[in-house]
């Protein structure tokens, strides 16, 4: 159980730069999710702290140990591959006790720590099988076991549950949950998968190009993204983002359409914005959350309709930009009906056009 | 019409097999045949003359066949186990380099492009007693000031030998096991790295059960032509001095060639033949069990 | 922070060694070879001087001028056996590749009974020791009049090469899906045309490599060739390397000249293909 630190951590190949200046302090025992778009930097980020990846600048600290210079095995951690990373030569038995036998534990030892892991991922009846003979999902389970044989002070997951069908990746989830809580180790996860980001972590990283943009509580990168790139990133359906400027108070869309500035914003006149808004937070009128105080209203024409079962996702026009919406206790929509919508302002958010960050603060 | 009821895989495979039976396969009857004679080459009659397995017999309870027998496993056993490892070493650290590894790549198969006959010209010059650069080297580096006889005393002449070899064919198992190397994926280097492996340990682990299957190729390559030796032996001592170098190759041939005795230097050819095989069948094997262990399907 | 001082002293130490071993390593290898060379270039008296010359003093081309010019020399007609190598060593090259190439394409595309046996019996038939091959085959070619012929001895190449070329083959044509002939069979090529202009472009490094060892095989050769070739009509190189020495003397300066001449088309030929050599190793051997 060790605290783990990034600080300025840089990483170049020759001239180009892939990780530029990443701080990071992850706490005893925290599970910290990092979430990106693909070539961001995340693996990379994940294989200097493991060691596998020599830090072009900066340092790393795990526990109280500076690890720039210390190679993998005396850093003390477990390490679930994107691509695997099963030994081909050896049974999936070899394989998950493999760690174990050079750490030079006792047999009984090895069998029991093994045999309990195969338990847990449902790989008993497969032990004796080399990797090769195996499904796509079946090595990232061997992976997955891999690293929860051994008890390490730090874990790493290059998105562990990628390649398993819908069922198998929940029910995993929840066994990496169970994990974290009996073990306490400190986790670093990456993953692609909005909901496993959520679910899984105490924080989640928000990475972009080599630099971290956000960093906070799965409700606080929800709830308060601090730019549109969060905001889009985060959340499915991804913020709606509706051009407008400034005036009165008001944010004026392109055709002329008004909605008034969320609640406690003073924004000049004339300024540049946009205005971001949920699907959960504009719904149309009589499908909707009860209204709150601060409400606005605004009438647009449905193009399509995705039902969900106990919601439908409504798509529709509003200023020239396509909106996605929510409706509640759903009725059947034809499209091209005019609909009137309620947009709830305190929820909503509005960002500098030009930088894109969240005028929110 | 007859064509038509060869299955198309007899087709294919009898070009090579009719070469084969006419270089191969026809001369070893008949070796085998005369082999049961007192053939002498200058008195063709002898052929006629059957004497069972008296050559054979006679071989059996030569000291010289024997001594020449056992010469002939240890220079393969040491030759071959030390290009292996000579060749993994230097594979190992080619593979390291970052800059140039083509040139050093390239410079690496140079003694292949030395024809065996060659190569043994060159080093019975260089192990020369009296002008050979390795002498002249060790007198002029003060280091002795003797002319070390490196190919007139037996073993100073045995290692001379297995020098000139390994300097050969170490080329053999290095380009191979490099080939091997880059084949390795890296990701399950990297998971022993984090599973707590020493380097020492990876190597042990991961990387050289990988590497098996490219050993055991070159081991293949190379049992199929370990006579090549021959040449170099022949014409560095031609087994001798005094028959201390003497290998089952130099011994037939001066039986044969020399002698004329062809029914006593086939029979012995017969017992060199089946060992070359025998080592050829036992590194294929070998080959075949280590590309199982990896799953890489069968031959 | 004593710890990472260590490892970053033990990377350089390392380093260092590396360097060391990878210069020893490579000295050892190429100065036998570069030695040859040099002495091509050196007047006899040099060579055999005691004390040692190191330091070359007069470079010059009178051994080579010697070798081609046939006088001083005994006459030896280098450029004969230069010719005969040639021809001898790219005819069987190409016929074992010919071979080999339906052998390799059988084994790789069709099962039949005892393949593996028939496998292993080919390969067998390589690892005949040469000097004991080439005491019947002395007899039978004495008998059938192609002794000292190039017909005779590029028909042993020939058979020598085939099963390592059909073993190296096979392994590449294993590496092209069968889907890929069959698709194009589908697509109106008859097996012939399929075979021609869909496995063998894909399989060609294979047969480039296989190509090379061949080559280098026969070029090399010495211990039939010994045997087989009496005359200038048909001498090799590497047998008439041996013109160069009598009883008692050895014209080293003459030998290394013609060395130079044999080592020089291997070493452009394997420069050329040295890609699909290891390629070619790699895929023959391990996936096959
Ligand atoms: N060896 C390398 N040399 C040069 N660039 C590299 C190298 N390895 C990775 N990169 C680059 O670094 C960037 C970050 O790669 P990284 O693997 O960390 O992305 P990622 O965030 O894990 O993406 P994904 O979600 O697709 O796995 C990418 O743009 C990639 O092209
Ligand atoms: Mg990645």
């Amino acid at each position: 159980m060790a605290q783990v630190q990034l600080k300025n951590v840089v990483k170049k190949y020759g001239a180009l730069g892939v990780v530029h200046g990443v701080n990071l302090d992850i706490a005893e025992g925290e599970f910290v999710v990092l979430v990106g778009p693909s070539g961001c930097g995340k693996s990379t980020t994940l294989r200097m702290v493991a060691g596998l990846e020599d830090i072009t600048g900066g340092d790393i600290v795990i526990g109280d140990r500076v690890v720039n210079d210390l190679p993998p095995r005396e850093r003390n951690l477990a390490m679930v591959f994107q691509n695997y990373a099963l030994y081909p030569h050896m049974t999936v038995r070899e394989n998950l006790g493999f760690s174990l036998k050079i750490a030079k534990k006792s047999q009984p030892e090895i069998d029991r720590a093994v045999d309990e892991a195969a338990n847990i991922l449902s790989l008993t009846p497969l032990l004796d099988r080399k990797p090769g003979a195996l499904s796509g999902g079946q090595r990232q389970r061997v992976a997955m076991g891999r690293a929860i044989v051994r008890q390490p002070e730090v874990f790493l997951f290059d998105e562990p549950l990628s390649n398993l069908d819908a069922k198998l990746r929940t029910q995993m989830r929840v066994e990496i949950k169970k994990l974290h809580q009996r073990v306490g180790s400190t986790v670093i996860y990456v993953t692609h998968d909005q909901i496993e980001a959520m679910t899984l972590a105490d924080r989640i990283v928000i990475m972009r190009d080599g630099h971290i943009v956000q960093v906070g509580t799965p409700l606080q990168v929800f709830e308060n993204p601090v730019n549109t790139f969060v905001a889009t990133f985060i959340g499915s359906p991804p913020m709606n983002l509706l051009d407008g400027t400034v005036q009165a108070g008001q944010v004026v869309l392109a055709d002329g359409t008004t909605i008034p500035l969320p609640p406690g914003l003073h924004i000049a006149d004339g300024r540049r914005v946009q205005f971001g808004v949920r699907a959960d937070n504009i719904m149309p009128e009589g499908h909707a959350l009860p209204p709150t105080a601060h409400m606005a209203f605004v009438d647009m024409a449905v193009t399509l309709t995705e039902p969900l079962g106990t919601e439908t996702l409504l798509y529709a026009t509003l200023a020239g930009t396509e909106i996605q919406a929510k409706m509640l206790n759903p009725r059947p929509v034809s499209p091209g009906e005019t609909m009137r919508f309620g947009v709830a302002l305190d929820k909503c958010h509005i960002f500098d056009a030009d930088t894109g960050l969240n005028l929110r603060g | 019409m007859f064509r038509a009821k060869l299955p198309p895989w007899l087709v294919l495979l009898l070009p090579a097999f009719i070469i084969i039976l006419a270089v191969v396969a026809i001369p070893l009857i008949l070796s085998l045949y005369s082999s049961f004679t007192p053939y002498h080459l200058t008195r063709p009659d002898t052929l006629w003359k059957w004497t069972g397995s008296f050559n054979y017999i006679k071989a059996a309870s030569d000291a010289n066949f024997w001594k020449a027998f056992g010469r002939t496993v240890l220079l393969l056993t040491i030759a071959l186990n030390t290009e292996m490892l000579l060749g993994l070493g230097l594979a190992l650290m080619v593979s390291k380099v970052t800059r140039g590894q083509r040139a050093l790549r390239t410079a690496m198969m140079f003694p292949m492009m030395f024809s065996p006959i060659l190569v043994g010209f060159q080093f019975k010059f260089i192990f020369n007693d009296n002008v050979g650069l390795v002498n002249n080297a060790l007198q002029s580096l003060g280091l002795t000031d003797v002319a070390i006889p490196w190919l007139v005393d037996g073993n100073l002449a045995m290692f001379a030998i297995i020098f000139a070899e390994v300097w050969t064919s170490t080329s053999v198992f290095a380009i191979l096991i490099l080939a091997g190397l880059f084949a390795i994926p890296q990701d399950p280097l990297e998971a022993a790295k984090v599973d707590g492996c020493t380097p020492w340990q990876s190597f042990r682990f991961v990387t050289l059960p990988f590497l098996m299957p490219f050993i055991y190729i070159a081991m293949a390559i190379r049992s199929l032509d370990v006579a090549r030796a021959y040449d170099i032996v022949q014409v560095m001592t031609n087994g001798g001095p005094a028959r201390r170098t003497e290998l089952l190759w130099t011994l037939i041939g001066r039986t044969g060639y020399v002698d004329a005795r062809m029914g006593y230097a086939n029979a012995m050819g017969y017992i060199a033949i089946l060992m070359s095989i025998g080592f050829t069948i036992y590194f294929f094997l070998k080959l075949q069990t280590a590309r199982r262990e990896l799953g890489m399907g069968e031959m | 922070m004593a710890s990472a001082t260590q490892h970053r002293i033990k990377k350089r130490a390392l380093k260092t060694a590396h360097f060391l071993g990878l210069f020893l390593a490579m000295s050892l290898i190429c100065i036998p070879g570069l030695w040859v060379v040099l002495n091509s270039f050196r007047p006899t008296i040099e060579i055999m001087a005691k004390p040692p010359v190191w330091m070359p003093q007069s470079l010059s081309l009178d051994h080579y001028r010697a070798m081609f010019g046939g006088a001083g020399e005994g006459g030896i007609p280098v450029m004969t056996y230069f010719r005969n190598s040639l021809i001898i060593s790219i005819t069987s090259t190409v016929i074992a590749l010919l071979v080999g190439m339906a052998g390799g394409y059988a084994f790789a595309r069709y099962s039949f009974k005892a393949k593996g046996m028939m496998f292993v019996a080919l390969m067998a038939s390589r690892a005949v020791p040469g000097v004991a091959l080439s005491l019947p085959l002395f007899i039978i070619f004495g008998r059938t009049g192609i002794i000292d012929t190039h017909f005779g001895l590029i028909l042993v190449y020939v058979a020598m090469n085939v099963p390592f070329t059909i073993w190296l083959i096979d392994g590449f044509f294993r590496q092209v899906p069968k889907e890929l002939a069959e698709a194009a069979e589908i697509d109106g090529c008859t097996r012939w045309q399929a075979f021609w202009k869909v496995e063998f472009p894909v399989a060609r490094s294979g047969i480039a490599s296989a190509g090379i060892f061949a080559f280098l095989t026969s070029w090399n050769e010495y211990a039939l060739a010994s045997q087989l070739t009496r005359s200038t009509t048909s001498k090799t190189m590497p047998v008439g390397l041996l013109d160069f020495t009598s009883q008692f003397t050895l014209n080293w300066g003459g030998m290394c000249a013609l060395a130079v001449l044999m080592i020089i088309p291997a070493l452009l030929l394997t420069f050329v293909v040295q890609k699909h050599l290891i390629a070619g190793l790699t895929f023959g051997g391990v996936k096959g």
